[in-house]
């Protein structure tokens, strides 16, 4: 308990173990986290009338007036951080398929992810899509990206993608208003011609799935 | 794109295996991820390293998130153990350096260092806690979580939290008042 005598605390002494409470019986733990929590101004009935709490909550509040500073600065995220975690992940789900063309220079290939973000983005541009997301293989998904790519068609394909061919799955949230089916006609055939144009596929199949409306 | 969608339409779009579904959740909640990690670790590298680390994590248990807790409440916990873990290992206790290089450029040079070093005094502080009062302390008073969402995050109960984070406070201010 601290000295009735002296409103106005050596605050080292306040903090020290010893002490759990003010001569006025106040908690001093409690008006540590008022003060912590930005409310030292903001007085209970007690602590209007008080002036054991009211020294208390100011010396705190000088104390704390650091932690609350530094905790309301931004923190800027390394700019390496996104594209790292995102290499991470396309090693963990063995994202190897490509598109080849072979010709007289040699071949080039162009990634399944790739082949999905182009499709996202056609997607994106469509009047009434609000959500696009182009799916790229999954570990999990591996074996019906190959029968999908084999067969050029599979109704739960993901990205499958070989030599001039790909099989592409959209998810597709739109506006809501909108004639779901008539936009997702319309992000079929743009992200179909958007795929012979920029990635020289001959054979592409489009699989749009609407599963959200957004108001 | 995408930024339109809540978490739980991304995470129901990553659990599918829709990657750019899950770069939208990355751009969304990497910043919280490394943010906590450089407090509770102080310093940049390890702080992206267990960002980076918790970010994958993630992705690798989202086939197992049944969205009990909201997708952040769920990446605090990953981000925390994971800092725990490398506190644990490595009994980090050097300068913390929360802010890097940030610089404000309307503060003289005097200003600029009283500021730094108020920054250094404030983050030694933090990273002298013991770990369970640090989380603590970062979570309620740097992120501003109420007590029943960090006893979530850390498996714990509301009044062992409050138990912590008053002595956390007590022996943060006791630092503080010696430093000033």
């Amino acid at each position: 308990m601290t000295d009735p005598g002296q409103p106005i605390h050596d605050v080292s002494l306040l903090l020290s173990g010893a002490n759990q409470h003010l001569a006025c019986g106040a908690d001093i733990d409690e008006l540590l986290e008022q003060a912590a929590d930005g409310y030292a101004t903001q007085f209970t009935s007690h602590q209007r009338d008080c002036l054991y709490c009211q020294a208390a909550l100011g010396e705190f509040a000088r104390v704390w007036e650091p932690v609350r500073s530094l905790a309301a600065e931004q923190v800027a995220v390394p700019a390496a951080l996104k594209s790292a975690v995102a290499s991470q992940i396309r090693k963990l789900v063995a994202d190897v398929w490509y598109t080849l063309q072979l010709n007289d220079g040699g071949a080039i290939r162009v990634a399944a992810r790739v082949v999905a973000r182009i499709a996202r983005e056609a997607a994106s541009g469509v009047a009434g899509v609000r959500v696009a997301f182009g799916r790229s293989t999954h570990s999990r998904m591996a074996g019906l990206v190959e029968r999908a790519t084999l067969r050029h068609r599979h109704p739960n394909a993901a990205v499958g993608v070989l030599g001039r061919t790909a099989v592409v799955d959209l998810a597709i949230a739109v506006q809501y208003g909108d004639q779901a089916d008539a936009v997702a006609r319309a992000v079929q055939q743009r992200a179909i011609a958007e795929l012979r144009s920029r990635v020289g596929l001959q054979d592409v199949t489009v699989n749009v799935t609407v599963d959200d409306v957004i108001t | 794109m995408g930024s339109d969608a809540d978490d739980d339409y991304l995470v129901r779009r990553a659990q599918e295996g829709y990657l750019d579904a899950y770069s939208d959740l990355v751009d969304r909640h990497g910043q919280l991820a490394y943010r906590v990690a450089l407090r509770l670790l102080g310093n940049h590298q390890d702080a992206e390293d267990v960002a980076q680390e918790a970010l994958v994590t993630a992705w690798q248990q989202l086939p197992g998130f049944r969205a009990d807790s909201s997708f952040p409440t769920w990446l605090y916990q990953i981000v925390t153990r994971r800092a725990l873990n490398r506190i644990t290992r490595s009994r980090i206790t050097q300068s913390m350096d929360l802010l890097g290089d940030v610089s404000d450029a309307s503060a003289g040079p005097g200003q600029q260092t009283e500021r730094n070093l108020t920054i250094d005094a404030v983050t030694d502080a933090v990273i002298a806690l013991p770990p369970p009062q640090r989380v603590a302390i970062v979570l309620r008073h740097f992120e501003g979580l109420p007590l029943a969402e960090i006893a979530d995050i850390t498996g714990s109960t509301v009044p062992a939290v409050r138990s912590h984070l008053f002595r956390g406070r007590r022996t943060l201010s006791k630092t503080l008042v010696e430093w000033r």
